[in-house]
């Protein structure tokens, strides 16, 4: 290739590639560097590491990373979880099975913040839910579901926002698969489990992969859904990131970096454990 | 070249009209009624206040009337607002006018450094520059009392029976488990709960910023009181979680502020009947205030902004209208939620960085422990 050739290449790729890395690389250089005490908004800059030590020994910090990623593989799982049987089932078009798709996709019309507190409203002591469950006489007086310690207001809240971006992409996966392959493999005595295993699975393992890897990107940062019906014990990232910013820039990019290396390195791992479970050793 | 040209016009105009709009101008030997006739070519200012942003746009309309000056209020948080003041603090023309902040927080940067003196303004012993140990040093001036408090629900607990020492509220926490909450964040209601009731049982001086270990190790025989009684008490998610709970009838007391509360029930959000009281063991008082940026783009609709947002009339109208303690000397306060007497009772805020340090500890030993 000469060299004319590759600077016309260049160009071209320059709108689109350009743009994502000056763009996105700037923000991260930015991040990177204020982690370490760079670009001070109130002082003087000084290049330390004393800002991630401090995070480092905070348990506020520990514990923001663990939740984060215990919501943001729960989140991605569950979604998957709960899209797969919907997708197959909604494979072949019967009557009405447009309709039903279009009603299981809504949530992804809704606002992350409106779900989180109309969610609330539902839970809440007074709300809907208490009040039916003391009407059908399961409950003798109210109980507290806001804000529980085990978040799981907040992986519901996830998987009933994520399940239809889930379903988006496995359907199209799901309805690429041949008839002939599954009558194939139901003639040979696969059972439905089976069938879904070796040849369902495996054949849209690169939207599973998707998926997975997304939601879960978008779980692990989730602030929205925390802040409002989170445990009041324990911080996502993102929301330690809002909550160090008060006092220090520095803290608050410390936090920004780890969501970042989080975020790339368990939607590697996700990935790699789909392909591993359904394609390489553990699939037998 | 027909549209190179039109963009490089376009582009000159744009900066002329940028250059003209700069706020190089010195107002301190300016006389009153010149800087009201500039303010009046400025035309418009733009005040960045966090808060009840839909319910200061009416209000000011009285300003508007009568100086002809149209008032911008654009959406936006404490926080946001702050550091967008503090991000174009370089440019040589920002976006804000006047900004709102707490006065303790004004207090935690250099404020002769980013925001102009306000000397230029007409005499008026009765306006409020310094307040609880805060200093506006003649840059800030403070618009907005508040007060923190405890909110409750006189249907289940009586004015006689309101917990007024640690050990009232130790109690009231036993005798009714889940009934009492406070945030820890999304603000200052909760804070200013668990430190007061740490200043009350250690004895620590709060006022007093300088952080140490040992300071930090009496402070932190105050948590004891939390720990003994972890299952009696909720952590709401923020002050607005705290009183909507409250109005529910879920909780019957939590820390709120008074022209939070005043505002929500003035409007109907929020019962009627909710009390608010100021404990004897003391919670923060304080005040918000104005500044304006050094490099404001209507310096002069500034000064006249400030000038009438700080005056006795406009302090009695927020008084009615928001149930704030005014700010004027010769305001009237009648429409308070909490008497003179109680007033008695308001500390003022710790000081930093100790206040931000205790925070962490008690976040850390405390709330990650429940």
């Amino acid at each position: 290739m000469t060299w004319r050739r590759c600077a016309t290449v260049l160009l071209l790729l320059m709108p689109g590639l350009g743009l994502i890395v000056s763009l996105i690389g700037m923000v991260v250089y930015v991040a990177i560097a204020q982690s370490f005490g760079l670009y001070n908004l109130n002082g003087d800059s000084v290049f330390t590491v004393a800002h991630w030590a401090e995070m480092l020994d905070r348990k506020l910090y520990t514990r923001a990373v663990t939740y984060s990623i215990y919501i943001g593989v729960w989140s991605a799982i569950l979604a998957v979880a709960f899209a797969y049987p919907l997708a197959i089932w909604l494979r072949k078009p019967f009557r009405g099975s447009i309709i039903i798709g279009a009603i299981l996709k809504a949530p992804l019309l809704v606002q992350g913040l409106v779900a989180a507190f109309l969610f609330i409203n539902v839970i809440s002591y007074h709300g809907i839910f208490n009040q039916l469950m003391q009407a059908i006489g399961l409950w003798d007086e109210p109980r507290r579901l806001q804000n529980d310690r085990g978040a799981i207001g907040v992986l519901f809240l996830q998987t009933w926002k994520n399940m239809p971006f889930a379903l988006l992409l496995l359907t199209g996966a799901v309805q690429a698969i041949p008839d002939d392959v599954l009558d194939a493999a139901r003639d040979m005595g696969a059972g439905t489990f089976a069938r879904f295993r070796k040849i369902i699975a495996p054949l849209s393992l690169s939207a599973m992969q998707a998926a997975l890897v997304i939601i879960f990107i978008g779980a692990v940062a989730d602030f929205s859904f925390q802040v409002i019906a989170g445990p009041t014990n324990r911080q996502s990232l993102a929301q330690l990131m809002v909550f160090v910013r008060q006092t220090s820039w520095h803290e608050a990019a410390v936090v920004g970096v780890t969501l970042m290396v989080i975020a790339l390195a368990g939607s590697l791992l996700l990935a790699i454990a789909a392909r591993l479970i359904l394609k390489g050793p553990f699939s037998r | 070249m027909k549209t190179l040209l039109t963009s490089v016009t376009a582009f000159a105009l744009s900066a002329g009209i940028a250059w003209a709009d700069s706020p190089a101008t010195d107002m301190s030997n300016m006389s009153w009624d010149d800087i009201v006739a500039q303010a009046q070519d400025e035309g418009q200012v733009t005040w960045y206040v966090w808060y009840f942003q839909d319910r200061f746009r009416p209000v000011v309309e009285a300003f508007e009337a009568e100086y002809g000056i149209d008032v911008i209020i654009p959406e936006g948080t404490g926080q946001g607002n702050s550091d967008k003041m503090l991000a174009e603090k370089g440019r040589e023309t920002g976006d804000i006018d006047v900004l709102a902040w707490g006065l303790n927080d004004f207090d935690t940067i250099d404020v002769t450094a980013l925001f102009q003196p306000l000397n230029m303004l007409p005499e008026d012993d009765g306006r409020v520059g310094e307040l609880l140990g805060v200093d506006g040093k003649g840059h800030v001036l403070a618009y907005w009392g508040n007060q923190t408090g405890i909110a409750y629900d006189p249907a289940h607990v009586a004015q006689v029976d309101l917990p007024q020492t640690v050990e009232d509220i130790a109690a009231f926490w036993g005798e009714h488990p889940g009934k009492f909450g406070f945030n820890y964040e999304k603000g200052g209601s909760g804070p200013s709960f668990f430190q007061n009731i740490i200043r009350a049982s250690t004895g620590i001086d709060l006022m007093d910023g300088e952080v140490s270990d040992e300071r930090l190790a009496v402070a932190e025989a105050g948590f004891d009181v939390f720990t003994a009684q972890a299952d009696d008490y909720v952590v709401t998610a923020s002050n607005v979680d705290s009183i909507t709970r409250l109005s529910d009838g879920e909780l019957w007391m939590v820390p709120a502020w008074e022209d939070h509360l005043a505002g929500l029930q003035n409007s109907g959000e929020v019962r009627a009947d909710i009390k608010f009281y100021i404990p004897e063991f003391g919670m923060y008082g304080g005040a918000n205030g104005v500044a304006v940026p050094m490099n404001a783009p209507h310096p002069a609709a500034a000064a006249v902004f400030i000038n009438w947002l700080t005056s006795a009339d406009t302090q009695t109208l927020f008084n009615q209208t928001f149930g704030t303690a005014p700010m004027h000397a010769k305001a009237d306060d009648s429409a308070a939620l909490v008497s003179n007497a109680q007033r008695a009772n308001q500390t003022p805020w710790g000081n930093q960085p100790f206040r931000g340090a205790l925070e962490k500890a008690f976040i850390e030993q405390v709330i990650l422990e429940r």
